[in-house]
């Protein structure tokens, strides 16, 4: 489409999950948007920021998830209305905001937190639920089950949190975010100066008109359950609450989010529309009681269709357990009793087979030998395990880390961290990192191995981080390390980019949201600053490299960092910075599978743009997809692999 | 039992996690899989080749004695205790600036540079210490070069590693220098030619040393840093009189220790060494003792060796006088008993008097005669 806010009301435009998430939030009228990118909802912000000028919008790409939602917050506080976007674990990060903001609740202007859970992991290093924790924060919580619904219900959740002065979460999942379907645009805010001003209220017995700090006060707990309760009543009576099927089903799939088109689906191939009737929750916390407890009443069993948790199922099993005895005749199907499992991602198929077991009925939706076809069909496919792109410097650090570790020989380890290079606890980076867990978590486990001298602890850590994950959480640990003089170097693996997610511009990276220049907040001003001694590598010189990391292991002295700086490929290619060299394989040099080499480069080094020839059992290049960085003929044992210098 | 058919995964099960790498040098610098680093030999990553030169080449696999003596004397291997000998007397260098910088005798570097001199050879791979006293192999082809080279570190120095370095397509005729697990590696190499370095062919001549054991780099270097900066070191020796010290000489002072505390760095692997004298090579040098000190002994093993030593005294850069027969005796037994002992050490390692690991290849009737005794 032209522009996320073209002016076109009624008009039906395809647009991703996210980007309806954009449109709903410009058609709410928000002044500012604030997210950290983290796929599945990496688009949202961009998307605003594309029209941040005309639409008079504040949109930025935020350290953090905390940080984000400070920013959102602050906004509402001062009558703006916003938009905060995370990945399901950004909610942890901003855990500690959310949850104190909870208490002296927002100001005039509605907050909304679209958040996208990452079923199957596809993008993601773990599976958590973030309903979950939304519950935890006592905060209201919608799901969207497709695009329409997406942009119609972020506009109806500022209405909600306004209504109830809080938060409000919209859940969305993967296959929401990334799928694209029909929107019928809706109007745009009338182009009214917002006009921003924090207020100067102080009642210390109104909580609604205090100041925006919390304490340890029960008059501020007590009011958060009652804006719970009002938001229970707003849910009562919800449209995006719905139910399809007959008055008295045998089977009532109580369903939300992305899974109620698998659910409806699945009814409507086993051809059960007169048996099972589907209620699908758009408003899943609080639970809209009185609505479930009447459907409840209408059927003998019920079965739960949701991804990951079972969060539907707990509340409506809770809400089943206060009815008794009304309820005591109810059978419940779901996670619990293992109809679905609470990880990996649903699909209409695993409704199907479980309504099978539910209804008593066979169904053989494809022809028998659909399945065996299938999986010979895969084996035409080649296999693509995972990687880093051609001419990624992160294979040369992780090759330099290789190298350096197993020469120093004492069993020293990388921790890991998330981004392109989480890579490095497989093959693409030579199977280096030994620990991966939260952003910035590498620094902080290095911090604790680093503490472990008393205990003979002598193997040399590293800990590598990106320049995004740096700024977000890597900070607070490499003080730390100076600080308790926890002995681990820091690797920020500088690239220019939050490649990961999507090469979304950071404080290093002298550019904004908005693609306006920023300034460059400086990494390594930044580490000496905090006392580390600093030394700055290109990965691409191996030999220094190695060298640098063999010398700073031996120190063994205190947290010290080594920038290794060098410029993400696809950032080269999207600035169009020229190729340097043009590749070749000299088949009379290459030893290919024989001693001095076996296959070093297409086994080991394993860059995309080496091909093996099965054929002449040498090395070839992939002109297709070797960018030049000639990096290959440095680590090529027989030096077969030629650099020629473009011209 | 032969030694194709097996590459680096047998090489670190059969050898280097056994205890029995020399610390030649024979099987790194071409491999992309093994370095020599810090003492040791380190694997970076898996190498998959089933037949590789690294296993072929290790002096510590099965070794075909017969096929070595062979190729490099015409005729198969006997049992003598210093090996197949045509001559043994003494020599000492005439050249003062050798004999300055000479661990002994100074007749190795003598001899090494009038072959390079009479253009017998281009280049010489040897050791060298680098600044901090760490020896590693060393390409020398120019008498300055190969006078650095001078001087015993007593460390194992992967001297063999040079070597491989040098191109295939390499014509340059090489003298190679070292002790005999580096000579017997080389004589692997001269049956199994290697796929990647330098013609073996281009050997036109080998300097065995004397030797009787060497220290590991990897834990005898940290040692030798708390005893002095080795920087500063000159020469180490261990000298015949009082005999059982092992000194660091500095520009202005001598740090002596007793050799009993440098046995603990000594480098398992020499516990199971059958060949004190080198006996693969054209010549072996090595010190003749407390009675005569500023002399070698000398071996004289084959033609070329015998035609560069008489060049050498023809030249007046050598001189040589006989081995009193006493001198030659204890030479002798000492030999013997080495050869003794590293079966008896590899017989309580392998518990079977019939595995003999990689003097397995010995001549039949002369391992048995041995461990008889």
């Amino acid at each position: 489409m032209a522009s996320i806010a073209m002016d076109k009301p009624g008009a039906t435009v395809l647009l991703m999950g996210n980007e309806a998430v954009a449109r709903g939030a410009i058609e709410a009228g928000i002044g500012v948007a604030a997210a950290y990118p983290g796929s599945p909802t990496s688009e949202v912000l961009p998307t605003i920021a594309s029209v941040a000028k005309e639409m008079n919008i504040h949109a930025e790409w935020s350290v953090n998830e905390k940080v984000a939602a400070e920013v959102a917050g602050a906004a509402s506080f001062a009558g703006i209305r916003s938009l905060c976007i995370m990945k399901q674990n950004g909610a942890n990060v901003a855990a500690d905001f959310i949850v104190n903001a909870n208490m002296t609740g927002i100001g005039e202007a509605g907050m909304v937190i679209f958040i996208s859970d990452d079923p199957g992991g596809m993008t993601s290093n773990n599976e958590e639920d973030s309903r979950t924790i939304t519950k935890w924060f006592d905060n209201p919580l919608l799901e969207a089950s497709n695009a329409q619904e997406a942009k119609d219900m972020i506009q109806w959740a500022y209405e909600v949190s306004e209504a109830v002065n809080l938060m409000v979460f919209v859940r969305g999942v993967t296959r929401l975010s990334y799928t694209k379907g029909n929107v019928v645009l809706g109007e745009l805010p009338e182009k009214r100066e917002k006009k921003a001003h924090f207020p100067d209220l102080w009642d210390m017995y109104n909580p609604k008109k205090s100041k925006f700090t919390s304490g340890p006060f029960p008059v501020f707990h007590k009011p958060l359950h009652e804006k719970l309760e009002k938001a229970r009543e707003i849910f009562e009576t919800s449209t995006f609450n719905r139910y399809v099927g007959p008055e008295h089903p045998e089977v009532l799939i109580i369903t939300c989010g992305a899974c109620t088109s698998y659910s409806i689906e699945a009814v409507e191939e086993l051809k059960a529309g007169d048996r099972v009737g589907v209620l699908r929750l758009g408003t899943t916390w609080p639970l809209p009681e009185k609505l479930v407890a009447k459907h409840l009443g209408t059927t003998k069993k019920v079965f739960f269709v949701e991804e990951m948790d079972p969060f539907v199922e707990r509340s409506v099993m809770e809400l089943a357990a206060n009815l008794l005895p009304a309820t005591c005749d109810l059978t419940f199907y779901g996670k619990r009793s293992g109809h679905l499992t609470p990880y990996n991602e649903q699909s209409t198929n695993l409704v199907i087979n479980a309504l099978m077991d539910i209804l008593g009925i066979t169904y053989q939706g494809r022809d028998v030998t659909y399945d065996r076809e299938a999986k010979e069909a895969v084996t035409l496919v080649p296999s693509r395990p995972i990687n880093m792109c051609a001419g990624c410097p992160h294979r040369a650090t992780f090759w330099a880390i290789k190298r350096a570790l197993k020469l120093d020989g004492r069993d020293g380890l990388v921790t890991g961290d998330i981004g392109c290079y989480s890579m490095a606890f497989a093959g693409p980076g030579f199977f280096q990192a030994r620990t991966m867990h939260a952003m910035g978590s590498g620094a902080g486990v290095a911090n604790g191995l680093g503490s472990l001298r008393q205990f003979g602890f002598d193997q040399p850590v590293l800990a590598v981080t990106g320049d995004s994950t740096f700024y977000h959480a890597v900070m607070p640990a490499l003080v730390n390390g100076v600080y308790n003089n926890s002995n681990f170097i820091l690797l920020i693996l500088d690239n220019s980019a939050t490649a990961m997610t999507g090469f979304q511009p950071h404080p290093g990276t002298g550019q904004l949201a908005t693609g306006d220049p920023a300034p460059v907040v400086d990494m390594e001003a930044i580490c000496r600053g905090m006392g580390a001694h600093v030394e700055v590598c290109d990965p691409f010189d191996l030999g220094e490299t190695t060298e640098t990391l063999l010398r700073m292991m031996k120190e063994d002295s205190g947290a010290r960092v080594i920038i290794m700086r060098h410029m993400c490929q696809l950032v080269k290619v999207k600035r169009k910075i020229p190729s340097k060299y043009k590749m070749r394989v000299d088949p009379e040099r290459c030893l290919g599978d024989t001693c001095g080499c076996d296959r070093l480069c297409t086994r080991i080094f394993g860059c995309p743009g080496l091909m093996w020839d099965t054929e002449t059992g040498k090395a070839a290049i992939d002109e297709a997809l070797c960018v030049g960085c000639g990096l290959c003929a440095d680590i090529c044992p027989a030096d077969a692999i030629i650099r020629e210098e473009v011209i | 039992m032969s030694n194709n058919g097996k590459g680096a995964k047998a090489l670190f099960e059969e050898v280097i996690n056994q205890g029995l790498c020399t610390g030649c040098g024979a099987c790194v610098t071409t491999c992309p899989y093994m370095v020599a680093y810090g003492g040791r030999i380190v694997v970076l990553d898996k190498c998959t080749i089933e037949e590789g030169d690294c296993y072929k080449h290790c002096p510590r696999t099965y070794t075909d004695m017969n096929a070595m003596s062979e190729k490099i004397f015409g005729v198969p291997y006997g049992d003598d205790e210093v090996g197949h000998a045509e001559d043994i007397f003494m020599a000492r260098s005439k050249d003062t600036e050798i004999k300055e910088k000479a661990q002994d005798g100074g007749t190795v570097t003598t001899l090494l540079a009038l072959a390079l001199e009479e253009g017998i050879i281009n280049a010489v791979v040897s050791t060298k210490m680098d600044e901090d006293k760490v020896a590693r192999g060393h390409v020398a082809r120019s008498r300055e070069e190969l006078l650095q080279c001078a001087g015993s570190s007593y460390e194992a120095s992967f001297a063999l590693e040079a070597y491989r370095a040098i191109p295939k397509e390499s014509t340059e005729k090489l003298a190679v220098v070292g002790v005999g697990c580096e000579v017997e590696a080389l004589s692997k190499i001269k049956i199994y030619t290697p796929k990647n370095s330098a013609n073996p062919e281009n050997i036109k001549l080998t300097v065995g040393l004397i030797c009787g054991w060497a220290l590991r780099p990897d834990s005898f270097h940290p040692y030798l840093k708390e005893l002095c900066d080795p920087s500063q070191a000159v020469k180490f020796d261990i000298p015949h009189t009082p005999h059982y010290t092992f000194d660091v000489y500095t520009k202005t002072e001598t740090k002596s220790v007793s050799l009993d505390d440098i046995r603990p760095y000594i480098n398992s692997a020499c516990q199971y060494c059958w060949d004190m004298t080198a006996e693969f090579s054209d010549i072996s040098v090595g010190s003749a003792g407390s009675k005569f000190p500023g002399w070698n002994t000398v071996i004289i093993r084959t033609n070329v060796g015998a035609d560069l030593m008489e060049a050498a005294k023809k030249r007046g850069v050598l001189e040589t006088q006989a081995l009193p027969e006493q001198r030659l005796a204890h030479l002798k037994t000492v030999a013997l008993k080495r050869k003794k002992t590293a079966l008896k050490n590899i017989v309580e390692k392998t518990g079977n008097k019939k595995d003999l690991l990689y003097v397995g290849g010995l001549p039949e009737g002369i391992a048995d005669k041995l461990l008889e005794d």
